[in-house]
């Protein structure tokens, strides 16, 4: 591999357009609307889970006009507790129970007060004031999101050198020019400034060709444009969901699997509006589930063909942590390669790892090495002990 | 002075060397991912088709095809309980507590097990406690309360209903199927793990 473009991409700097663009539409609707408490739009996310007001039917009745079909004081017990109300024989409670496939609204723990302000809000088609607070709260979350990819990027930037290639040609550039002045225009009289120059330009290009050659076929710092600008930096370091939410292969498989748009849909269902992105990118993934049609992910991690490697052997009895192969994923917006995954590299990580017997029922068939090192013929067991070095375990 | 006009005439010779060589460097294109050696001379990359490759053979160019429609595979029962849309799912659920039994008996490794997965799988919106405060919510990223699994309204169902909310997500679909993440086994440990949070 020589060089690989290294730009970080346009949503850094739609970024704080974006922030500062979203803050004042929050901060003008909320001076613009009119209501009851935020408390009563918080509560009413429990309701929105099977409730629209004036969006129709989902699972349960639809609530616009609730308020004026129903009393207050029926409502109120409704709410609270349903089942109840239904198992004392209100008709009512009961016609609307029947009505609805009887499924039954769980119970919510709210005070007669929480309830009103509630049928207020719902009353009011879901309006609410004082807003500003939740303004300020979302805020945080976004300026959250703009820490430390690029600093992160550029780090890795400096480790390499990157410039190889710019030095290589510089110095292609002097050694031809010196062996022409040497050879045919011979404007410089001095000979060793021609000798010294074509010297260390040698030595120097020898190196970088070593250490390219030596590069060949592996891929360190890739870092590909995917089809969906998806930041792991976003949902795996800012939201927190676990490696194996999305890729729950990775115990199980040798590929530790890209999740299907369904397991996007768990959430984007619900959310369709990114805080970097906007709608953009996530419309993606329901176009992708209208079509049919499986979004073409850019694979970075490859390994030669000749190479087997599977994750879960990893993952179970190696209990090798995603981060120990993979980089610092959840601080990364787009994915990039940290690792060279070189035969050098996985060599390293089976000689000096030593096997966890304890808590890990995987080694107990081994158990000739277990007595040796309670008999103190080996004083630690790596990988290695265990036939890690052997070539057929990977070439085969 | 004839020097002189020699030593252009080298140069531009020189430069045409040179041009080529500073334009080849200039790669940037992200998605090549470099040079190899051989590489399609079946070193680096191979014919036969992996996974996650485009395949020609099939129309839709996926080489990791579902089964056939009806296959079932050696040692599964399909799903017993049709869930296509909200009203299947809710006339399901309601049958799944008689329907799916629990094979399952707890025990102190199965039950660590179920944690484990309890905190990949359902944390991140139901919290570590099942309060229904993960962090999802929390946060304001996921608009809607997930429900309490603490409470009695989730812990007086049968294990068969949970297992059916589980595999085909929730009646409202707030909460999306997750049988395609999580294996049948997985379900019941983490059903079995659910039952001693509300100790």
């Amino acid at each position: 591999m020589i060089i690989n473009g290294f730009v970080p991409k346009k949503p850094f700097a739609l970024k704080g357009f974006l922030t500062t663009g979203a803050l004042s539409l929050l901060l003008f609707f909320s001076y613009t609307t009119f209501g009851q408490s935020a408390e009563a739009e918080k509560n009413f996310a429990v309701c929105k889970a099977c409730h629209t007001i004036g969006g129709g039917k989902l699972v349960g009745p639809d609530l616009k006009g609730v308020t004026e079909k129903y009393d207050e004081e029926w409502l109120i017990k409704f709410i609270q507790n349903s089942t109840q109300l239904i198992e004392s024989g209100d008709a009512q409670a009961i016609k609307v129970f029947e009505e609805f496939n009887k499924i039954p609204m769980p119970p919510n723990a709210l005070s007669d007060e929480q309830v009103k302000d509630l049928l207020l809000y719902i009353a009011n088609d879901g309006k609410v004031s004082g807003s500003a607070e939740t303004a300020v709260v979302e805020t945080e979350a976004v300026e959250d999101v703009n820490e430390s990819a690029e600093q992160l990027l550029a780090e890795l930037k400096r480790d390499d050198a990157r410039n190889m290639q710019t030095t290589f040609v510089v110095l292609l550039i002097l050694l031809l020019i010196s062996v022409f002045d040497l050879v045919v225009i011979r404007l410089i009289k001095a000979k060793w400034i021609h000798i010294i120059i074509i010297l260390i330009s040698v030595v120097v290009m020898g190196e970088i060709l070593f250490v390219e050659a030596a590069a060949l076929g592996r891929q360190q710092y890739y870092q590909p444009e995917q089809p969906v600008w998806f930041s792991h930096k976003v949902h795996a370091g800012q939201n927190k969901i676990d490696c194996k939410y999305c890729h729950f292969t990775a115990d199980k498989s040798m590929h530790a699997g890209i999740p299907p748009v369904q397991v996007c849909l768990n959430c984007h269902n619900q959310v369709r509006e990114g805080k970097i992105t906007g709608t953009e990118e996530i419309a993606k993934i329901h176009q992708a589930v209208a079509d049919n049609k499986p979004i073409e992910w850019i694979k970075v991690h490859n390994l030669p063909d000749h190479v087997y490697f599977n994750h879960a052997q990893h993952v179970n009895a190696g209990k090798v942590d995603c981060n120990d192969c993979h980089g610092e994923v959840e601080k990364m917006d787009e994915i990039i390669q940290v690792e060279d995954l070189s035969m050098g590299w996985c060599v390293e990580c089976h000689r000096t790892t030593e096997v966890q017997f304890a808590s890990n029922k995987f080694y107990e068939q081994y158990l000739s090495t277990h007595e040796k090192l309670k008999n103190g013929e080996l004083d630690k067991v790596t990988v290695q002990t265990m036939g890690g070095d052997e070539c057929q375990k990977c070439h085969y | 002075m004839k020097l002189k006009i020699d030593a252009m005439k080298y140069l531009r010779l020189l430069a045409l060397f040179v041009i080529p060589l500073l334009l080849l460097s200039c790669n940037k294109d992200k998605n090549n991912p470099g040079y190899d050696y051989m590489g399609y001379q079946d070193m680096y990359y191979t014919k036969f088709y992996k996974a996650y490759s485009p395949n020609s053979v099939f129309s839709d160019s996926i080489t990791n095809q579902l089964p056939a429609d009806g296959a079932i595979a050696r040692g599964t029962m399909p799903f017993p309980l049709p869930a296509g849309n909200i009203g299947e799912r809710a006339a399901s659920q309601m049958q799944s507590g008689a329907v799916i039994l629990n094979p399952t008996t707890p025990d102190e490794e199965s039950l660590a097990k179920g944690k484990e997965l309890y905190g990949v799988f359902c944390s991140s919106c139901h919290g570590a406690q099942g309060k229904g405060d993960g962090h999802l919510y929390t946060s304001k990223l996921f608009p809607a309360k997930p429900t309490s699994l603490v409470e009695a309204y989730v812990q007086n169902k049968k294990d068969g209903e949970i297992y059916f909310v589980i595999t085909k997500g929730s009646i409202s679909g707030l909460m999306g199927p997750h049988g395609s993440q999580i294996t049948p086994d997985e379900r019941w440990m983490i059903i079995n793990y659910i039952r001693t949070l509300a100790q």
